[in-house]
């Protein structure tokens, strides 16, 4: 079957779409990282004229969409991580359907109120 | 009527075929197939043994969901019911999969009580309070259908991977009072193809027609590693 087994839905829970976008957002949140590093290795320009120039670009309305989506993974995958290392440990799986609405909701509010200090210090 | 639109496999290819069946109240998905059978095509394959839920054998993919096909009412279904074989196993003809490999995995975890004292020629009682007999009952429900391991996602990418079924017929004997052989399964577990090969995705338990919640079978069964081999570290 091979990856495409993690992007069966249909006829699926909710279980497996939580499953898939734990995949999905640690993949971005790597690829993120590494384009992280990469930026912070501008610094080695001591006069700071490459990092302030990338950081022109980057603090800009134009990319609060590209920040909302990273915070939305951020958010996603550590919520949800917390809850499968909970269930991991065997503790509360009996209540995992509940467990998993609540932690859905939490992940959205957080990333909601975060987009909302995002888009303040951007000006908006 | 009914449309059953069934995905067939002849050895070389794949296709959907649709029949119309009368369908009446109480019908089954395996009655509606057995009545494709004996009216249209005598050539449809499927397994079928118990038609009451108990063998395991007519598991597929009914409208996207895996089921047992003597335990699904097609009235419950719609006016169209998609039947395919399950998924994560090699198809052979029509609705039937390789279930070889599955048992094999399940032979792996040594689904057997393990005891030091085993005298047939002087059999001896084993006693066990009703609380030692909860720790693992509802494990012993397993029909071994495959509905488990059709859903996971960490069997679609490693063939080799145990599965929920095995690791939970693992658990049942590792959480059975009577039984001593927990450290051989411990090891067996902890393997690279063992229970830190699951990811949590806990569609096995929502699929299972049994209600035997492997997931939870899979992470105690971890749990009961991760200190078996704590302890073997620390040398206690």
């Amino acid at each position: 079957m091979g990856v495409s087994g993690w992007f069966r839905f249909k006829g699926r829970s909710l279980f497996s779409w939580a499953f898939t976008f734990q995949r999905l957002t640690g993949v971005v949140l790597l690829i993120y990282l590494l384009a992280h590093l990469t930026y912070l290795s501008t610094l080695l320009d001591t006069t700071g004229a490459t990092y302030e120039s990338m950081i022109a670009i980057t603090v800009s309305r134009q990319f609060l969409i590209f920040d909302i989506l990273l915070i939305l993974c951020g958010v996603f995958h550590g919520v949800n991580g917390f809850r499968i290392i909970l269930h991991e440990f065997g503790i509360a799986y009996g209540y995992r359907k509940p467990l998993l609405a609540i932690f859905i909701v939490i992940a959205v509010v957080v990333w909601l109120y975060a987009s909302y200090i995002m888009y303040s210090l951007t000006g908006g | 009527m009914v449309e059953f639109k069934i995905r067939r496999y002849d050895g070389e290819k794949s296709y959907w075929q649709s029949f119309e069946v009368p369908a009446k109240r109480g019908m089954t998905v395996l009655e509606a197939l057995y009545y494709i059978k004996e009216n249209y095509d005598s050539s449809l394959a499927f397994r079928a043994s118990c038609r009451m839920g108990i063998c395991g054998s007519c598991a597929m993919k009914i409208n996207d969901k895996p089921r047992l096909a003597c335990e699904t009412q097609v009235l419950t279904l719609g006016n169209t019911v998609k039947v395919e074989p399950l998924d994560n196993f090699k198809v052979i003809k029509d609705l039937i999969t390789e279930f070889d490999g599955f048992f094999e995995k399940l032979k792996a975890v040594k689904p057997h009580l393990i005891r030091k004292d085993d005298n047939y020629a002087e059999p001896k009682e084993l006693l066990q309070t009703p609380e030692e007999l909860n720790e693992y009952y509802v494990f012993t429900l397993c029909i071994k259908c495959g509905a488990c391991y059709s859903v996971c996602p960490a069997a679609a990418t490693l063939d080799e991977y145990l599965g929920p079924a095995a690791m939970t017929a693992a658990y049942r004997f590792c959480a059975d009072s009577r039984d001593e052989g927990q450290k051989e399964r411990y090891e067996i577990a902890s393997s690279p193809n063992g229970v830190w090969r699951c990811h949590l995705a806990m569609e096995c338990s929502e699929v299972c027609p049994k209600n035997v919640e492997p997931a939870k079978a899979v992470q105690l069964l971890r749990r009961k590693t991760a200190f078996s081999m704590l302890k073997s570290l620390l040398g206690w």
